[in-house]
Protein backbone atom coordinates (compact mmCIF):
# COMPACT_ATOMS: atom_id res chain seq x y z
CA UNK A 1 0.00 0.00 0.00
CA UNK A 2 1.38 3.55 -0.93
CA UNK A 3 1.36 5.74 2.38
CA UNK A 4 -1.05 8.66 0.64
CA UNK A 5 0.26 11.59 2.07
CA UNK A 6 3.52 10.79 0.43
CA UNK A 7 2.18 10.40 -2.74
CA UNK A 8 -0.19 13.47 -2.39
CA UNK A 9 3.07 15.28 -2.38
CA UNK A 10 3.48 14.46 -6.13
CA UNK A 11 0.99 16.48 -7.78
CA UNK A 12 -0.54 19.84 -6.88
CA UNK A 13 -3.58 19.13 -7.29
CA UNK A 14 -3.71 16.05 -5.29
CA UNK A 15 -2.22 17.70 -2.28
CA UNK A 16 -4.34 20.46 -2.22
CA UNK A 17 -7.18 17.84 -2.60
CA UNK A 18 -6.16 14.62 -0.40
CA UNK A 19 -9.57 13.80 0.44
CA UNK A 20 -12.18 12.97 -2.87
CA UNK A 21 -10.39 10.07 -4.05
CA UNK A 22 -10.35 8.32 -0.75
CA UNK A 23 -13.54 8.92 1.08
CA UNK A 24 -15.85 10.42 -2.01
CA UNK A 25 -17.22 6.90 -1.86
CA UNK A 26 -17.96 6.98 2.12
CA UNK A 27 -19.64 10.30 1.55
CA UNK A 28 -22.89 9.36 1.95
CA UNK A 29 -24.39 11.83 4.06
CA UNK A 30 -23.13 14.77 2.03
CA UNK A 31 -24.95 13.52 -1.42
CA UNK A 32 -28.14 13.85 0.49
CA UNK A 33 -27.97 17.10 1.09
CA UNK A 34 -29.99 17.98 -1.87
CA UNK A 35 -33.18 16.07 -0.10
CA UNK A 36 -32.24 17.36 3.46
CA UNK A 37 -34.47 19.94 4.70
CA UNK A 38 -34.66 23.15 2.77
CA UNK A 39 -32.27 25.51 6.12
CA UNK A 40 -29.49 22.27 5.43
CA UNK A 41 -30.34 22.96 1.65
CA UNK A 42 -29.51 26.93 1.77
CA UNK A 43 -26.63 26.05 4.02
CA UNK A 44 -25.40 23.57 1.31
CA UNK A 45 -25.74 26.06 -1.36
CA UNK A 46 -22.87 28.13 -3.20
CA UNK A 47 -20.13 25.77 -3.00
CA UNK A 48 -20.24 25.49 0.73
CA UNK A 49 -19.01 29.39 1.19
CA UNK A 50 -21.74 28.95 4.12
CA UNK A 51 -20.11 26.66 6.35
CA UNK A 52 -16.50 28.75 6.29
CA UNK A 53 -18.81 31.47 7.00
CA UNK A 54 -20.22 29.69 9.89
CA UNK A 55 -17.05 28.30 11.00
CA UNK A 56 -14.97 31.83 10.57
CA UNK A 57 -18.30 33.46 12.95
CA UNK A 58 -17.72 30.75 15.55
CA UNK A 59 -14.50 31.50 15.92
CA UNK A 60 -14.96 35.38 16.01
CA UNK A 61 -17.95 35.43 18.36
CA UNK A 62 -15.93 33.17 20.61
CA UNK A 63 -12.85 35.50 20.47
CA UNK A 64 -15.18 38.26 21.06
CA UNK A 65 -16.66 36.92 23.93
CA UNK A 66 -12.97 36.20 25.43
CA UNK A 67 -12.30 39.48 24.68
CA UNK A 68 -15.42 41.24 26.20
CA UNK A 69 -14.86 39.11 29.69
CA UNK A 70 -11.37 40.13 29.99
CA UNK A 71 -12.20 43.61 29.43
CA UNK A 72 -15.16 43.64 32.03
CA UNK A 73 -12.71 41.55 34.54
CA UNK A 74 -10.56 44.38 34.11
CA UNK A 75 -12.94 46.89 34.65
CA UNK A 76 -14.16 45.13 38.10
CA UNK A 77 -10.56 45.03 39.37
CA UNK A 78 -9.79 48.87 38.42
CA UNK A 79 -13.20 49.68 40.65
CA UNK A 80 -11.90 47.55 43.44
CA UNK A 81 -8.73 49.42 42.95
CA UNK A 82 -10.12 52.37 42.91
CA UNK A 83 -12.50 51.95 46.05
CA UNK A 84 -9.73 50.39 48.16
CA UNK A 85 -7.33 53.51 47.32
CA UNK A 86 -10.40 55.82 48.62
CA UNK A 87 -10.80 53.45 51.56
CA UNK A 88 -7.00 53.53 52.38
CA UNK A 89 -7.10 57.88 52.50
CA UNK A 90 -9.84 58.38 54.70
CA UNK B 1 -20.87 46.42 34.21
CA UNK B 2 -20.29 47.43 31.01
CA UNK B 3 -18.58 47.81 28.40
CA UNK B 4 -17.70 51.60 26.60
CA UNK B 5 -20.24 51.70 23.99
CA UNK B 6 -17.76 52.04 20.86
CA UNK B 7 -17.13 48.49 21.70
CA UNK B 8 -19.72 47.26 21.24
CA UNK B 9 -19.79 49.43 17.86
CA UNK B 10 -16.64 47.43 16.85
CA UNK B 11 -18.07 43.85 17.48
CA UNK B 12 -21.12 44.40 15.49
CA UNK B 13 -18.88 46.47 12.80
CA UNK B 14 -16.23 43.61 12.41
CA UNK B 15 -18.79 40.93 12.46
CA UNK B 16 -20.14 42.61 9.44
CA UNK B 17 -17.22 42.68 7.77
CA UNK B 18 -16.56 38.99 8.37
CA UNK B 19 -19.91 38.64 6.67
CA UNK B 20 -19.98 41.31 4.01
CA UNK B 21 -16.28 39.57 3.11
CA UNK B 22 -17.56 36.32 2.47
CA UNK B 23 -20.80 36.97 0.35
CA UNK B 24 -20.33 39.76 -1.86
CA UNK B 25 -19.75 38.65 -5.17
CA UNK B 26 -16.87 39.23 -6.46
CA UNK B 27 -15.18 39.74 -9.99
CA UNK B 28 -13.51 36.12 -10.43
CA UNK B 29 -10.09 36.64 -11.39
CA UNK B 30 -7.57 33.08 -12.97
CA UNK B 31 -5.19 32.14 -10.36
CA UNK B 32 -7.21 34.02 -7.10
CA UNK B 33 -10.61 32.91 -7.52
CA UNK B 34 -12.49 33.17 -3.82
CA UNK B 35 -9.16 33.94 -2.47
CA UNK B 36 -9.21 37.04 -3.61
CA UNK B 37 -11.45 37.55 -0.46
CA UNK B 38 -8.18 37.24 1.59
CA UNK B 39 -7.91 41.20 0.45
CA UNK B 40 -10.24 41.87 3.54
CA UNK B 41 -8.56 40.16 5.88
CA UNK B 42 -4.26 39.69 5.03
CA UNK B 43 -4.40 43.36 3.84
CA UNK B 44 -5.85 44.74 6.80
CA UNK B 45 -3.42 43.08 9.24
CA UNK B 46 -0.61 45.10 7.67
CA UNK B 47 -2.09 48.09 7.73
CA UNK B 48 -3.19 47.82 11.43
CA UNK B 49 0.51 46.93 12.42
CA UNK B 50 1.17 50.04 10.64
CA UNK B 51 -0.44 51.84 12.67
CA UNK B 52 0.04 49.85 15.72
CA UNK B 53 3.73 50.34 15.44
CA UNK B 54 3.43 54.49 14.27
CA UNK B 55 1.62 54.59 17.49
CA UNK B 56 4.84 52.85 19.79
CA UNK B 57 7.31 55.06 17.84
CA UNK B 58 4.76 58.77 19.02
CA UNK B 59 4.50 57.33 22.31
CA UNK B 60 8.78 56.25 22.18
CA UNK B 61 9.36 59.66 21.32
CA UNK B 62 7.39 61.33 23.41
CA UNK B 63 8.82 59.59 26.33
CA UNK B 64 12.17 60.39 25.23
CA UNK B 65 10.84 63.93 25.73
CA UNK B 66 9.84 63.84 28.87
CA UNK B 67 10.11 60.28 30.82
CA UNK B 68 7.02 58.25 32.61
CA UNK B 69 6.14 54.88 33.05
CA UNK B 70 3.14 55.67 31.09
CA UNK B 71 4.26 56.61 28.01
CA UNK B 72 6.78 53.44 28.35
CA UNK B 73 3.94 51.21 29.12
CA UNK B 74 2.04 52.85 26.17
CA UNK B 75 4.83 52.17 23.34
CA UNK B 76 5.47 48.50 24.65
CA UNK B 77 1.48 47.90 24.36
CA UNK B 78 1.65 49.42 21.23
CA UNK B 79 4.57 47.43 19.83
CA UNK B 80 3.06 44.07 21.42
CA UNK B 81 -0.24 44.48 19.32
CA UNK B 82 1.39 45.60 16.37
CA UNK B 83 3.80 42.34 15.97
CA UNK B 84 0.60 40.26 16.91
CA UNK B 85 -1.26 41.75 13.69
CA UNK B 86 2.06 41.43 11.37
CA UNK B 87 2.80 38.06 12.77
CA UNK B 88 -0.85 37.42 11.53
CA UNK B 89 -0.30 39.26 8.28
CA UNK B 90 3.06 36.96 7.39
CA UNK B 91 1.01 33.54 8.12
CA UNK B 92 -2.19 34.48 6.31
CA UNK B 93 0.09 35.47 3.55
CA UNK B 94 2.44 32.15 3.92
CA UNK B 95 -0.90 30.07 3.14
CA UNK B 96 -2.20 32.57 0.09
CA UNK B 97 1.36 32.20 -1.44
CA UNK B 98 0.60 28.60 -1.38
CA UNK B 99 -2.08 28.33 -3.46
CA UNK B 100 -1.68 30.97 -5.67
CA UNK B 101 2.18 31.21 -5.98
CA UNK B 102 2.33 27.56 -5.09
CA UNK B 103 4.46 27.44 -2.09
CA UNK B 104 4.89 28.34 1.49
CA UNK B 105 7.48 30.52 1.45
CA UNK B 106 10.37 31.53 -1.25
CA UNK B 107 13.31 33.16 -0.75
CA UNK B 108 12.78 34.87 -4.26
CA UNK B 109 10.39 37.01 -3.33
CA UNK B 110 11.35 40.30 -1.14
CA UNK B 111 8.38 41.20 0.41
CA UNK B 112 7.52 38.02 2.17
CA UNK B 113 11.14 38.23 3.64
CA UNK B 114 11.97 42.12 4.11
CA UNK B 115 8.40 41.50 6.28
CA UNK B 116 9.78 38.40 8.19
CA UNK B 117 12.75 40.38 8.84
CA UNK B 118 10.99 43.20 9.97
CA UNK B 119 8.84 41.00 12.41
CA UNK B 120 12.06 40.01 14.13
CA UNK B 121 13.35 43.73 14.55
CA UNK B 122 10.68 43.94 16.30
CA UNK B 123 10.86 40.60 18.54
CA UNK B 124 14.47 42.23 19.04
CA UNK B 125 12.60 44.94 21.20
CA UNK B 126 11.05 42.32 23.55
CA UNK B 127 14.48 40.50 23.95
CA UNK B 128 16.01 43.78 24.95
CA UNK B 129 13.19 44.67 27.72
CA UNK B 130 14.06 41.77 29.08
CA UNK B 131 17.64 42.58 29.54
CA UNK B 132 17.13 45.01 32.08
CA UNK B 133 15.89 44.87 35.74
CA UNK B 134 15.98 48.49 36.03
CA UNK B 135 12.56 50.08 34.89
CA UNK B 136 14.04 53.08 34.09
CA UNK B 137 16.94 51.86 32.31
CA UNK B 138 14.51 49.71 30.59
CA UNK B 139 12.23 51.98 29.53
CA UNK B 140 15.02 54.34 27.85
CA UNK B 141 17.00 51.95 25.77
CA UNK B 142 14.08 50.33 24.56
CA UNK B 143 12.58 54.02 23.43
CA UNK B 144 15.69 54.47 21.65
CA UNK B 145 15.36 50.79 19.71
CA UNK B 146 11.99 51.43 19.33
CA UNK B 147 12.68 54.68 17.45
CA UNK B 148 15.75 52.87 15.26
CA UNK B 149 12.69 49.88 14.83
CA UNK B 150 10.44 51.62 13.57
CA UNK B 151 11.90 53.61 10.86
CA UNK B 152 13.23 50.40 9.50
CA UNK B 153 9.74 49.57 8.61
CA UNK B 154 8.63 51.78 5.33
CA UNK B 155 11.37 50.52 3.69
CA UNK B 156 11.29 47.17 4.71
CA UNK B 157 7.45 47.01 3.91
CA UNK B 158 7.22 49.89 1.70
CA UNK B 159 10.23 51.23 -0.27
CA UNK B 160 12.30 48.13 -1.31
CA UNK B 161 9.61 45.92 -2.37
CA UNK B 162 8.33 48.32 -4.84
CA UNK B 163 11.87 48.25 -6.26
CA UNK B 164 11.96 44.99 -6.91
CA UNK B 165 10.55 42.48 -9.16
CA UNK B 166 8.31 40.21 -6.91
CA UNK B 167 4.74 38.65 -7.50
CA UNK B 168 3.02 40.40 -4.47
CA UNK B 169 1.24 42.79 -5.78
CA UNK B 170 2.81 46.51 -5.20
CA UNK B 171 6.29 45.45 -6.77
CA UNK B 172 8.33 47.13 -9.32
CA UNK B 173 7.34 50.37 -8.69
CA UNK B 174 3.48 49.87 -9.02
CA UNK B 175 1.09 51.07 -6.48
CA UNK B 176 -0.76 47.71 -4.64
CA UNK B 177 -4.02 48.27 -4.90
CA UNK B 178 -5.30 51.17 -7.01
CA UNK B 179 -5.94 49.91 -10.94
CA UNK B 180 -6.01 46.01 -10.54
CA UNK B 181 -8.38 45.98 -7.74
CA UNK B 182 -12.32 45.31 -8.56
CA UNK B 183 -13.89 48.64 -7.33
CA UNK B 184 -17.07 46.58 -5.43
CA UNK B 185 -14.10 44.87 -3.63
CA UNK B 186 -12.81 48.37 -1.69
CA UNK B 187 -16.33 48.38 -0.07
CA UNK B 188 -15.74 46.05 2.46
CA UNK B 189 -12.19 46.36 2.27
CA UNK B 190 -11.97 50.22 3.73
CA UNK B 191 -14.38 48.98 6.42
CA UNK B 192 -12.19 46.22 7.26
CA UNK B 193 -9.24 47.81 7.55
CA UNK B 194 -11.41 50.19 9.96
CA UNK B 195 -12.57 47.37 11.76
CA UNK B 196 -9.08 45.75 12.24
CA UNK B 197 -7.31 48.84 13.46
CA UNK B 198 -10.74 49.58 15.94
CA UNK B 199 -10.03 45.74 17.19
CA UNK B 200 -6.20 46.87 17.13
CA UNK B 201 -7.47 50.01 19.51
CA UNK B 202 -9.36 47.54 22.07
CA UNK B 203 -6.52 44.92 22.31
CA UNK B 204 -4.25 48.10 23.17
CA UNK B 205 -6.74 49.22 25.94
CA UNK B 206 -7.31 46.29 27.83
CA UNK B 207 -3.56 45.76 27.56
CA UNK B 208 -2.56 49.05 28.81
CA UNK B 209 -5.13 48.80 31.35
CA UNK B 210 -4.03 45.81 33.07
CA UNK B 211 -0.96 46.75 33.07
CA UNK B 212 -1.59 50.11 34.83
CA UNK B 213 -3.54 47.70 37.69
CA UNK B 214 -0.47 45.56 37.73
CA UNK B 215 1.79 48.35 38.35
CA UNK B 216 -0.64 49.83 41.49
CA UNK B 217 -0.99 46.10 42.98
CA UNK B 218 2.94 46.45 42.87
CA UNK B 219 2.97 49.75 44.48
CA UNK B 220 0.58 48.90 46.70
CA UNK B 221 2.85 45.56 47.59
CA UNK B 222 6.00 48.05 48.14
Amino acid sequence: MIFSLIQAQEDTSAAVDTLTKTYSQKWDAASNLQHANPVLKAASSHDLIFIVLGVTLVIWFVLLFFIVRVDKKLGNLEKEIEQSKVKGAS
Amino acid sequence: MKLNPWKYVVAIWMTGVVIAGFLISIPNIPILKQSARNLFFHVPMWFTMAVCFAAGLVYSIKYLNAPSPELDRKAETTTQVGLLFGICGLLTGSIWARFTWGTWWTFAEPRMNLSALGMMIYVAYFVLRTAFDDPEKRAKISAVYNVFAATTIPFLLYIIPRQLPSLHPGAEGNPAFSDITAPEMRYVFYPAVIGFIALAVWLIDILNRYKKVRHKIEQQRA
